[in-house]
């Protein structure tokens, strides 16, 4: 088979691989900032039981923040697990345990992947956001603004700068995780590459690796430009 | 806060009342099939079963007897690559609607879906490279996990390094990392000696017999539905046709 061959049959799955990367990016980037700010919700509903005189273990009930602690939760469950097992959890879990109808393999490896990407991404925001010094906050408030004005004329320009090289990292391991869907039966790069195997042939799986590289290449180059459109402070 | 919380109860309220619908459906597989207007088949690629032909489309012994059985039900056919190991967690999820790879009869098969009559026989091969020995218990072997291969190599006692699938292990083989493998008589028939990609291996001996079967899940209809298309076939001459095509008409079982 020649190697032009090989290259368009592996572009095939490249495609599938690129769909999942930008689509993944279009679902997490905004739920990732919804998961962040609900983890940082100061919303206690029972803050009225107690006050300064009360006993300690009053005052810590009081405290509680149910948003806040239930997303830490849920971050900690999906930060802390294999996605590839999360993978076949979303895949194969509503026929395994109810015998509901399967979501298409591509729609659930994406469901998988924007949720578990938006738990990551969501721990990025929240150092960002955090990053701010309270005094632009404070100086804010003395200004009359609102807290959602704050966030999106004070806040928000700042944090985006912050953000971009820990961002820039993610997305580089997003590229290379796609190749995990392969164990629901998407046909990515990686299972066009191992495909070849059976035909006897290695060097398609290797020759999968320039793609990726090639792939990487341009993120970092456009990721640069980005970041360099932002320094106008500096 | 509460119209919020309003909608979460309605939303699983709405689940659980799906999951009550999910079992109440008709049971009768061939129906659920003839409703959907698609049998999807699992398959892996294995030649002569399954394999894709330079324009992309599947064929194989296998692979056209299904396309024939789908015709036979009135529905359209789509292969599925699954990972093989996964095979009856597919087949129980409705991922798929049946395995039809030119796959063992095992008592483990048995266990985990319904299986057809046998429709063809096989055999487990140790493959090597010319010069190695025939002394089994000297050579280092690799076999795909689960596999017919790596049973026969427990069943003799022998220890091996489980790879991926039979063409890795006969990838393990041609590139040293092990002296020897064991895999189909069938795929070794396609894959090995003269004209193919690997002209260095050979045959060196064969470790058990066994038989193919369909799979499909338990207790479904389609099983008797798939009997009875398969013997009319192969009475009208239909399945020797097909076989002599892939040649592998020596391997059929009459029905």
């Amino acid at each position: 088979m020649s190697f032009w061959t090989v290259t368009t049959i592996l572009a095939d799955g490249f495609i599938n691989t690129g769909k999942l990367f930008f689509l993944t990016l279009l679902g997490a980037l905004p739920l990732g900032l919804l998961v962040c700010l609900a983890s940082m919700s100061k919303w206690s509903p029972l803050a009225k039981l107690a006050d300064s005189t009360s006993s300690k273990a009053m005052q810590w009930i009081a405290g509680f923040r149910p948003i806040s602690a239930v997303m830490k939760f849920i971050v900690w469950i999906v930060r802390g697990s294999p996605l590839m097992i999360q993978i076949l959890i979303v895949y194969y879990g509503p026929g395994l345990l109810f015998g509901l109808p399967l979501l298409p393999r591509f729609t659930a490896a994406l469901l998988t992947f924007i949720i578990n990407y938006a738990c990551y991404f969501s721990e990025i925001y929240r150092g960002g956001i955090q990053s701010i010094p309270k005094g632009q906050y404070e100086a804010g408030e003395v200004l009359g603004m609102t807290s959602r004005q704050i966030f999106f004329k004070v806040t928000l320009l700042q944090l985006i700068k912050r953000i971009v090289p820990p961002m820039g990292n993610e997305f580089i391991t997003l590229v290379k995780d796609t190749a995990l869907v392969r164990v629901i039966a998407v046909y990515e790069l990686i299972w066009m590459g191992e495909s070849f195997i059976k035909k006897g042939m290695m060097w398609p799986l290797f020759y999968c690796a320039v793609f990726y590289l090639a792939a990487t290449a341009i993120l970092t180059f456009a990721l640069d430009r980005f970041e360099k459109k932002l320094s106008y402070f500096n | 806060m509460k119209k919020m919380f309003a909608m979460l109860l309605a939303l699983v309220m709405s689940l659980s009342l799906l999951t009550a619908c999910g079992g109440s459906a008709s049971d009768s597989d061939v129906e659920y099939v003839k409703d959907k207007g698609t049998l999807v088949v699992g398959i892996t690629d294995f030649a002569p079963m399954d394999y894709k032909n330079d324009n992309g489309e599947w064929i194989g012994f296998d692979a056209d007897m299904a396309k024939a059985f789908a015709e036979s039900l009135g529905v359209k056919v789509e292969f599925i690559e699954i990972t093989w190991s996964q095979k009856a967690v597919e087949l129980e999820t409705k991922a798929i609607d049946v395995v039809w790879n030119g796959m063992t009869i095992t008592d483990e098969v048995k266990g985990l879906m319904g299986v057809s009559n046998a429709y063809c026989k096989n055999a487990q091969v140790v493959v090597t490279t010319a010069d190695a020995g025939s002394d089994l218990k000297a050579l280092s072997f690799a076999a795909e996990d689960g596999s017919a291969g790596a049973a026969a190599l427990d069943a003799e006692g022998i220890a091996y390094t489980a790879v991926l699938d039979q063409s890795t292990a006969l990838m393990e083989v041609a590139s040293g990392s092990v002296d020897a493998c064991v895999i189909d008589l069938l795929m070794a028939g396609a894959m090995i000696g003269e004209g193919t990609s690997y002209p260095n291996l050979v045959i060196a001996e064969e470790l058990a017999g066994e038989e193919y079967g369909v799979g499909f899940r338990k207790g479904s209809d389609l099983i008797e539905n798939f009997n009875a298309f398969y013997k009319a076939a192969y009475e009208d001459g239909s399945v020797m046709a097909c076989a002599e095509t892939y040649g592998i008409a020596k391997n059929i079982i009459a029905q």
